[in-house]
């Protein structure tokens, strides 16, 4: 508990960590408002097929904030100091401090797990006012599973980017990806294009925690990337396992590498 | 014994970096582990503090290796390269969080930074001190939870005279009140009158064991004999 208390603490003392909370606060708010906004005729005029996925659109493609969040619990451990500072690394205090590595590993995806739980409540409490705000009595109530499975998806998402850069022991690769992937172009929406598989790669197979909720047995398959493929619960498994099988390997690798390699 | 390395080994590649060092600090000394840039006296610190992987032999502390101590910083202090610090964190916040992992009270921070005269520099990002500055932070750490041992890697590089003094003075009160100080350096000079122990590393193996006086025998100081002894080993001309 007290390596857990410790990694909280080394995380709300770097300025980084304050803009990670503060795009995960905000940018889905933001990106829900856009969502809404965009669609308000349609959902007015009745016509719109996607008035479930209202609010949780930010959800969805908001998750930056974690993604900052779990490169940075890690990347800062190997951020070497100024060239005038010698090559010292705060990995090598963090392991003169709690020497067992299996010990700091837990701490660490704890820290960033609570903090990541704790944001996405953040974001789901400023996400309401706002669709309310902008759809008044169109806007649909969020369920309480859906946003369970969207603290879910940030959590993972989280622990994704730092099992990623725990493997790296930098933040630019891991960070750039995961961004370019959540926001820009979607890797797994460009491989659905030309394999099903792409389903079950932990970014489209999570968001089916509580996006994507046209059952594809009651209504007719469009082909569309956001027609439900899994279910909620087998989209969450499939993701939890990338979770997973990522951080046995990335423990391994932190457990077996010298500090200086 | 405090601290026992015992036929210690470590390749990268094929490189080998430690070649069989053999060497002990004992308790109520001050014990100079002198060599060289890239002798390997680095490399030892951190394979004893369990940074890096032995590939043969072992580095123990009171016949543990580190990774199995139950209070790792109530045991051994340790500074190594820098101040170990993120650079954008304050001095104070990086031994916060430290006193946070060992159970320290926040007050003992504080009081380990009015002992390395950093107090004014406390709310100070770390990325604005100077190297000096950063090796204090570095000992303060080291110094949080009052270990008995104290493992200090180059603590001289970057201190001021004044600095070096302090460090001087500081360490042979640690080993007078009965602890174990093993420090390394490449500057002969600024030791000699802190160390009761000598151990001189060159290329991965040591070359001299022993007291001071032992250590510098014959010649008239102990940079004399550390010259002397590193180029008949490497046999080359310094």
């Amino acid at each position: 508990m007290k390596a857990f208390h410790a990694e909280i603490s080394k995380l709300l003392s770097l300025p980084g960590i304050w803009l990670a909370l503060l795009i995960g606060a905000l940018a889905p708010a933001v990106i829900a408002a856009l969502d809404a906004i965009a669609e308000k005729e349609a959902i007015i005029a009745g016509v719109s097929t996607r008035l479930p996925e209202m609010g949780y659109s930010g959800l969805g493609l908001g998750v930056q904030g974690v993604i900052i969040l779990g490169v940075l619990a890690v990347s800062s451990e190997y951020r070497t100091e100024s060239s005038e500072g010698a090559g010292g690394q705060q990995i090598s205090t963090s392991l003169m401090v709690v020497s067992s590595r299996l010990q700091l590993f837990l701490a660490k995806a704890g820290a960033v797990s609570v903090i990541s739980i704790l944001l996405c409540i953040l974001a789901v409490i400023l996400i309401v006012p706002t669709t309310r705000y902008i759809l008044g009595d169109y806007a649909p109530l969020l369920e309480w599973t859906r946003l369970a499975g969207a603290v879910c998806y940030w959590t993972f998402t989280a622990l994704l980017a730092f099992g990623l850069t725990l493997l790296t022991k930098q933040g630019m690769i891991p960070l750039t990806m995961l961004m370019i992937n959540s926001s820009l172009v979607s890797f797994s929406v460009l491989l659905a294009k030309v394999t099903k598989l792409a389903f079950y790669l932990p970014d489209r197979a999570g968001m089916e925690m509580f996006m994507f909720t046209k059952n594809s047995a009651s209504t007719e398959v469009t082909g569309s990337l956001f027609d439900s493929y899994h279910t909620p619960f087998t989209g969450g498994l499939i993701m939890f396992a990338w979770v997973a099988v990522l951080l046995g390997i990335a423990a391994i690798v932190f457990h077996r590498r010298d500090v200086a390699a | 014994m405090v601290l026992t390395i015992n036929n210690l080994v470590k390749r990268r590649g094929t490189q080998e970096i430690l070649s069989g060092i053999t060497f002990e600090a004992r308790p109520g000394r001050v014990t100079g582990f002198l060599g060289p840039n890239g002798a390997g006296k680095s490399s030892t610190l951190r394979i004893l503090l369990g940074l890096d992987h032995a590939t043969a032999g072992s580095a123990l502390i009171h016949g543990k290796p580190f990774a199995e101590l139950q209070h790792p910083l109530r045991t051994v202090g340790a500074a190594l390269d820098g101040s170990g610090a993120h650079p954008m964190r304050t001095g104070q916040a990086h031994l916060r969080w430290i006193a946070c992992a060992a159970g320290l009270p926040r007050s003992r921070v504080e009081e380990v930074l009015d002992i390395v005269g950093l107090t004014k520099a406390a709310g100070t990002r770390v990325k604005r001190y100077s190297l000096g500055m950063g090796r204090r932070l570095g000992i303060a750490a080291a110094l949080l939870a009052d270990p008995e041992i104290l493992i200090l890697d180059e603590p001289v590089n970057g201190l001021d005279p004044e600095g070096i003094r302090w460090i001087r003075t500081f360490l042979r009160k640690r080993a007078e009140a009965g602890n174990t100080v093993l420090l390394s350096s490449h500057l002969m000079g600024e030791l000699a009158e802190t160390v009761d122990d000598v151990v001189i590393i060159k290329q991965g193996r040591i070359v001299a064991d022993g007291t001071l006086q032992e250590v510098t025998g014959s010649h008239s100081t102990l940079e004399d004999a550390f010259f002397a002894l590193t180029s008949e080993q490497a046999g080359d001309a310094w």
